[in-house]
């Protein structure tokens, strides 16, 4: 687009006075300003949303900063997450309780929180949605560049796309009263097939460690677990990655599949040639998948089944950062739990950003923004 | 493309994946009927008026359950009043990235931060909107949860209109520019008009996505029964819809599945309305 250099309006020769010309402005319109009115309220405007950056990372570390003050690095690194105090036995010196006056002595543990369950949960779950969504998506946005016939391709994107439109409530509730009972049936069927074989255990007990004691408890399978929130993940993050692949696919050279054809490739070899020429694209694509799942709140918060420990096995229920947010923000008791579930949504929007930008890096490179400003 | 291979493996796992991609292509899609066709089942048999002009009332009160009509209500309000802040600062926005980019240094970060801003988890918004405007206020209300909303649709808004405003030919600035016009006249009088029904599109679409949103709304307006005020915890569709599905009474599910079907319904019908439109009112080249 030309520059056009608005700063000569002044016109000094008189108009040429003949059919069709009109002289449009007054020397009065030109020094009443309108001009500077639009461009400092558009600065202003542009300036809010550079603010609106600044303001959500500054607010959150603000508030996190009670939080990170007091467990500092540890808090990604344990799994205690306990916003209630709790009293338990001072040991003595010889290990064995101690006892004053007959009471046993006990010492109250102030709350602690520690977010490694609920970063297992968004990596496990996100990881479980893009095993499910990327083969999907890569091979229909194959089908939509190189199979589909003309008169099918917008269509079958636009339906792709409005699968994008659906509220995520909507797949909550879809995951919770309809995916998550049939899931039920299948674990108990897989329960009843292979519960008994040794080296599975994993997968339908967790260890627990009570009072010296380690159990092994059978998982309740109520199908809201890791598998159903990545499962509902998958299926959301599916017209995004499709989306971006195909505009990335489209921009692949076609002397690239014919000069695969021409050296004797099939279509599936000529196609991996497609997918390698534009791996890093596509790579950013799945990053871009990936992001959303991790931030993806409400389906997960309905599906996954609210349980905040590290547990092996996907047929368990787990938490992830943006349920664990959903769910107990409101009613967060105290400074510290505040401050903790804050340092959380920090921790998960860094994450989400650096995903975003990197990603788009990925996609787009240096330039301008091209094929992924649309999503 | 009939291509001769002689590698037998080869050429059956081409054939193989072709089927694969339509398989893929084809599993998108059963999900999409799946999930839409399941809502509108579940939502058809529990829909009735009454959803829309009853407010929902308590287990046990006469009337019982009632209906969303103050949710409704509610999501509308603050969609509109998300409207009121989010659209001029974003078409603003917009006017700014496409046409004073030049000799600027707010621009290109600007336009970054709108993309990027777009991938911020929404209940990291809602967050905000807690520690900025519900703590200060005291209470849950619904100008945080506005604001929340309004958080999420500026960068939505000021992306579409730039790049509605870069499909506008230069030769209409050129043209009005000729005739001496200033700059904010050319913008106002000849640029925004010319793309006004994209714009609007745009601006639509963005409140279709935020009158969807939850996540925002659960710790800054919360959720209320009846509408008490908009500096009191504010009803909306989603957060009532919420509310009732992972509550335990059946009744109130019911009520869910059919608030459900009303706003998938709404936001289905708004995308395929806009997108027959849009595609007749591409500003002509």
């Amino acid at each position: 687009m030309t520059v056009i250099n608005y700063r000569s309006t002044e016109i000094e020769k008189p108009p040429i006075d003949g059919p069709g010309f009109v002289l449009v402005s007054s020397s009065s319109r030109r020094r009443f300003g309108g001009d500077a009115i639009l461009h400092n309220l558009a600065r202003l405007c542009a300036g809010i949303v550079l603010a609106m950056v600044v303001v959500l990372l500054g607010v959150l570390t603000l508030s996190a900063i009670p939080s990170v003050r007091e467990f500092g690095l540890s808090f990604l690194a344990t799994s205690e997450w306990r916003p209630n105090e709790l009293e338990v036995p001072v040991l003595g010196p010889d290990g064995k309780v101690v006892i004053e006056d007959g009471e046993t002595k006990n010492e109250t543990l102030p709350p602690k929180f520690g977010a490694l369950p609920v970063i297992y949960g968004t990596a496990v779950s996100s990881a479980i949605a893009l095993v499910l969504a990327v083969p999907l998506s890569f091979g229909a946005s194959l089908f939509l560049i190189r199979i589909a016939p003309k008169f099918l391709v917008a269509p079958v994107s636009f339906l792709i796309e409005l699968l994008a439109a659906i509220p995520s409530i909507a797949y909550g509730m879809w995951g919770l009263f309809v995916l998550a009972p049939w899931l039920q049936q299948k674990e108990q069927r897989w329960f009843d097939l292979l519960g008994h074989v040794p080296g599975l255990g994993w997968m339908f007990y967790q260890s627990l460690t009570v009072g010296g004691q380690t159990v092994q408890r059978q998982l309740p399978a109520t199908g809201r677990d890791m598998l159903c929130g990545g499962a509902i993940l998958g299926i959301m993050i599916l017209p995004i990655i499709t989306a971006i692949s195909r505009d990335v696919l489209r921009t692949v050279p076609r002397a690239q599949l014919e000069g695969a054809v021409a050296l004797g490739a099939t279509w599936w070899q000529s196609s991996k040639e497609m997918l390698k020429f534009a791996r890093s694209a596509l790579f950013g694509a799945v990053m871009l998948g990936l992001a959303r799942a991790a931030g993806e709140t409400m389906a997960v918060a309905m599906v996954i089944g609210n349980n905040n420990q590290i547990v092996p096995s996907p047929l368990a229920p787990a938490q992830t950062m943006s349920s664990l947010l959903a769910n107990e923000f409101a009613e967060a008791s105290g400074k510290l739990h505040n401050s903790a579930l804050v340092e959380v949504a920090l921790v998960l929007l860094v994450m989400s950003l650096m995903f975003n930008v990197v990603a788009r890096y990925l996609i787009v490179g240096k330039g301008g923004s091209k094929v992924a400003a649309a999503h | 493309m009939t291509v001769r291979v002689h590698d037998t493996f080869a050429r059956w796992t081409s054939h193989a994946m072709y089927a694969m991609c339509v398989v893929a292509a084809g599993a998108i899609i059963a999900f999409l009927v799946l999930v839409s066709g399941f809502i509108a089942y579940k939502g058809a048999t529990s829909i009735s008026l009454d959803l829309f002009t009853k407010p929902p009332i308590a287990n046990g009160m006469p009337g019982y359950p009632g209906g969303m009509h103050s949710a409704i209500v509610g999501t509308l309000t603050l969609i509109g009043m998300a409207g009121l802040i989010g659209v001029p600062i974003g078409i603003l926005t917009g006017v700014y990235l496409a046409e004073y980019e030049a000799g600027s240094w707010l621009a290109a970060p600007v336009r970054f931060i709108c993309d990027v801003l777009s991938g911020v988890p929404s209940i990291v918004v809602g967050v905000l909107g807690y520690e900025l405007l519900v703590v200060p206020l005291g209470r849950y209300n619904a100008y945080a949860g506005a604001s929340a909303l309004a958080f999420i649709m500026v960068p939505l808004v000021a992306r579409t209109t730039e790049e509605m405003l870069r499909l506008v030919p230069g030769s209409y600035r050129e043209a009005s520019i000729a005739l001496g016009a200033t700059k904010a006249r050319t913008i106002l009088g000849v640029v925004l008009p010319s793309v006004t029904g994209s714009i609007v599109t745009g601006v639509m679409l963005a409140l279709a996505r935020i009158a969807g949103e939850t996540a925002p709304l659960l710790f800054t307006a919360l959720g209320a029964r009846e509408i008490h005020g908009l500096r009191e915890p504010f009803p909306s569709l989603t957060v009532q819809i919420y509310t009732y599905a992972t509550g335990p009474y059946a009744e109130e599910k019911r009520l869910a599945w059919a608030g459900i079907l009303v706003l998938v319904g709404l936001v289905f019908l708004f995308n395929l309305l806009i997108r027959f439109v849009t595609r007749r009112s591409k500003p002509a080249t």
